[in-house]
């Protein structure tokens, strides 16, 4: 068994962490049984699984945010006794959490600083020797930072990494980086593993975290494979194909590649005239764009992250103010409606972001798929939320959808990312509207469950409903979209059918690559 | 499958956090060099022992537990509502004025009292609501100034408008038709206090089996979940700041009609701000309001009665409130005492699970 031999370590004097036995559970789930974890110096070693496979839970424990309920952390051979993250800095180890933890009306540098400030005498910060400090980081590693910007000003690459001098200013040897691409453009991943091979070459050790097999592939030494909180395997990068990981990760041989279902567009149900919307930036104020998507087919909208995405989704769902234009549902304007008219009007909207707004955390299961269902009749008796008929309607959707753990009353902010999208998606899907806009909708989600969300949406075509797919993820819109349309700084810079895409055509027209093609043109 | 193990540690927490906090009490009476055995016993007696005192703690439960209410349903949407003193001055005022109304009879009378009362709290709630849903201004300040406008309202209503001739600082005594008869005598208690009971029921009804109670918790846990999901976040928290001020002006109506028979200049005293502690201590829950405001009340009531008996002086009792209520929402102490008598803590419950 592959497993059985990197248990014996070949250079164990390598070995700065070994984690054995590591049981770890929440209520209604146990996210971690028996986890082990090994990690040489100087290796950018990869942690993969499906989300809830206990991937952060596992390196969440190493950087003693949770306590495991038992099993042994060793650090450079030192077995760890009430672990903190304290003595988790102290050791060395530092984390770049999914969600950046910065304060946004502090400047780069001070977030660098905050909460390890090194001072003059009488406590003055010593803002000086931090900058030099900083500067060294950024030289060293070709870190793209501007210290004295506001961090509320700067792009999301940016801030990945001022949180990833963050670590290294607190003295991180061992750098755990969760999931650290799922915000990220290729162009800006491709930077940020510039920065960790420079980092490996000087002798700092790097995890991984991902579920991005291509990525893994590209960046990884070693691969260390979680199913269901198990560990599976580790594996040397050399020795294993994407097509044995991703059967590791999953359990069995996952189609991602979904064939497109054959479309039968009719009438026209979402009308999009001289939209003009302005956005959180310049960039992503949405200027003047028109398309239509009619019933039966799916409406890809690629592009690049922050070009005005966000903002489309938004306006259409009556949850951002339209300054032009007009927006019509099935033939009713409801631009600047309540997004209660917008809904009525036969909008069904699985939002970009799950955690702030699809999903009420506090509330259970049942709450959030009967929350827009309040009106609904058969779920009420009288006046009151009949809370049997509920549970009985959330049984179903839950079945139907499958999602994981099947238990309605648990809270949706304890579901890890595929299942509580799941519960978006079911919820949208179930109103059975004729328009569904989604955006983002496998994003941070693991490959079951992408799957199972990408054929939900097939299914919706089929069922003779328009599909509006807003995504920044290319290859989910080639799979999906009998249109696709191109969002580049607020503009639709470019159309294609679904069946013929020049996918080099289709990344210039992301990228603004045709813009510098043509320039360089006219300069030769 | 656990079934939220938490919630049992709690009231178990809560409950031990009360003992501490009382046996820290009896250390600084004993410090003092008094009895805090006599004094507990006192404080007891005066709570409970006999037709006044149970009679004085019922007296004292009805706005408690009323404001306690008010102040914990706001919460649930985020809005945190300070003014339920106001309300209940406004409605005192207005049932006081209805009560002079001669020639009704009581059927009619007394509902119409209450009806002003609701009517008047409801309106002086309403408008720092407004003000914060239309022009986002911050309602911990205006309920606030809306208190000392209610306040010195009342005083003006009292020495200037009503002047009783006898000179003592009090409005007229309302007709006999306005009034609930008195139990419990010689205490004032009254039969207003059957009130509470359809209250407390109509409202945890509302608040947690309710369409409109849902969209209020979901408008309190996530805005852009309820925005998005398309309820109406600024209606439901106007609604949900108008139902805590007739619950509000309920509260001073019942004092008007069930307790004094008038009002009487500064009669509160920031009876509304116990409430609010009341509603602290349940963690803003209405189903365990009740309890919490029923503690506070004979822990003031025990208090009265301590100082009519002992040379123990009622501001060493007055501190034990504030103890409790430190002890219960340092969490950390509660969850400590709590899992003490539990066979196995409750970690990071409701906490979420990644990756």
């Amino acid at each position: 068994m592959i497993a059985m031999e990197d248990r014996t370590a070949d250079r164990p004097e390598d070995t700065v962490v070994r984690m054995v036995g590591i049981n770890k559970s929440f209520p209604y789930v146990q996210a971690v049984t028996n986890g082990f974890f090994e990690l040489r110096k100087g290796e950018i070693h990869s942690l993969i699984g499906e989300n809830g496979a206990g991937k952060s839970t596992l390196m969440k424990i190493l950087y003693g945010l949770y306590q495991p309920d038992s099993g042994e952390i060793f650090i450079r051979g030192e077995k760890m006794d009430k672990y903190t993250t304290g003595r988790a800095i102290r050791q060395g180890v530092g984390m770049v959490h999914q969600e950046f933890m910065l304060v946004n009306e502090l400047t780069v540098a001070e977030n660098i600083i905050l909460g390890s400030e090194t001072t003059k005498a009488l406590g003055f910060l010593d803002l000086a020797k931090a900058r030099t400090m900083i500067r060294k980081y950024i030289d060293t590693y070709h870190l793209d930072v501007q210290p004295e910007k506001i961090v509320n000003n700067i792009a999301v690459g940016e801030m990945q990494r001022v949180e990833i001098i963050k670590a290294l200013y607190r003295g991180a040897e061992i750098l755990i980086l969760d999931e650290p691409t799922a915000v990220l453009t290729p162009q800006e991943t491709q930077n940020l593993f510039r920065v960790l091979r420079s980092m490996r070459e000087d002798g700092k050790t790097i995890v991984f975290i991902s579920h991005k097999l291509g990525e893994v592939m590209e960046i990884s030494d070693r691969i260390t494979v979680m199913r269901g909180g198990k560990y599976m395997t580790t594996v040397n990068k050399a020795d294993t194909s994407p097509a044995q990981l991703s059967r590791l990760m999953v359990g069995r041989d996952v189609m991602l590649d979904t064939r497109r279902v054959p479309a039968k567009p009719g009438e026209k149900v979402l009308e999009v005239k001289d939209l003009f919307v302005l956005g959180r930036r310049a960039l992503s104020t949405i200027k003047r764009i028109s398309f239509d998507v009619r019933a039966g087919e799916i409406l890809g909208i690629a592009g690049v992250e922050g070009n005005g995405q966000s903002e489309l989704a938004e306006a259409i769902a009556g949850l951002l103010e339209v300054q032009e234009g007009s927006i019509q549902i099935d033939g009713t304007e409801v631009s600047n409606q309540s997004p209660r008219a917008v809904r009525d009007a036969g909008l069904a909207h699985v939002p970009e972001d799950r955690n702030q707004r699809g999903l009420c955390k506090e509330f259970t299961v049942y709450e959030n798929l009967s929350a827009v269902r309040t009106d609904d009749r058969t779920l009420t008796k009288w006046y009151w939320r009949d809370e049997k008929k509920i549970a009985r309607y959330g049984d179903g959707v839950i079945a139907k959808y499958d999602i994981r753990p099947a238990e309605g009353k648990a809270l949706a902010g304890s579901f890890s990312g595929g299942n509580a999208q799941k519960i978006v998606v079911a919820r949208e899907v179930e109103m059975n509207k004729k328009l569904l806009v989604v955006a983002q909708p496998t994003r941070g989600v693991d490959v079951g469950a992408i799957e199972s969300i990408r054929g939900i949406l097939n299914d919706v075509k089929s069922s003779g409903h328009a599909v509006l797919l807003i995504s920044a993820d290319l290859d989910e819109i080639l799979a999906l979209s009998d249109r696709i349309c191109v969002l580049r700084e607020g503009r639709i810079s470019g159309e294609f059918d679904g069946n013929n895409v020049d996918i080099e055509k289709l990344g210039m027209l992301m990228t603004g690559g045709d813009e510098g093609a043509k320039a360089a043109e006219s300069a030769g | 499958m656990p079934k939220l193990p938490k919630v049992r540690g709690e009231s178990l927490g809560t409950i031990l956090s009360v003992v501490l906090a009382f046996a820290v009490g009896g250390l600084m009476i004993l410090l003092m060099g008094y009895d805090p055995v006599e004094a507990y016993v006192e404080l007891f007696k005066g709570a409970f022992v006999g037709k006044f005192s149970i009679g004085t703690t019922l007296e004292k439960f009805s706005p408690i537990l009323l404001t306690g209410i008010g102040y914990a349903v706001c919460v649930q949407t985020k809005y945190f509502n300070l003014g339920m003193e106001g309300c209940l001055y406004m409605g005192a005022v207005a049932a006081a004025g209805i009560g002079l109304i001669p020639g009704l009879p009581a059927v009619v009378h007394i509902p119409l009292g209450l009806l002003g009362g609701i009517l008047a709290g409801t309106v002086w709630g309403a408008i720092p609501g407004a003000l914060r849903v239309k022009y986002n201004v911050n309602e911990a300040c205006s309920t606030i100034m809306f208190n000392y406008t209610a306040t010195l309202l009342t005083s003006f209503m009292v020495f200037n408008v009503w002047r009783e001739v006898t000179a003592v600082s009090r409005t007229p005594i309302i007709e006999k038709s306005a009034q609930f008869t008195k139990i419990l005598k010689p205490s004032r208690a009254s039969t207003a206090i059957f009130l509470l009971v359809f209250v407390v029921a109509v409202m945890v009804w509302l608040v947690y089996k309710t369409n409109f109670g849902f969209k209020l918790r979901a408008t309190g846990h996530n805005m852009f979940f309820s925005n998005y999901v398309g309820f109406d976040a600024k209606k439901t928290v106007f609604l949900t700041v108008c139902i805590s001020g007739a619950i509000g002006g309920l509260a001073g109506a019942m004092e008007t009609m069930g307790v004094f028979y008038c009002v009487w200049d500064n009669f509160s005293m920031g009876t509304a701000f116990d409430g609010m502690l009341a509603s602290l201590i349940a963690k803003n829950d209405i189903r365990k309001l009740p309890f919490t405001a029923f503690v506070l009340a004979a822990l003031r009531a025990g208090a009265q009665g301590l100082e009519r008996v002992t040379n123990v002086p009622k501001a060493l009792v007055t501190t034990l409130v504030p103890m409790i209520i430190i002890l219960i929402s340092v969490d950390g102490i509660r969850d400590l005492l709590g899992s003490l008598f539990q066979k196995k803590a409750p970690q990071e419950a409701q906490e979420g699970v990644q990756g």
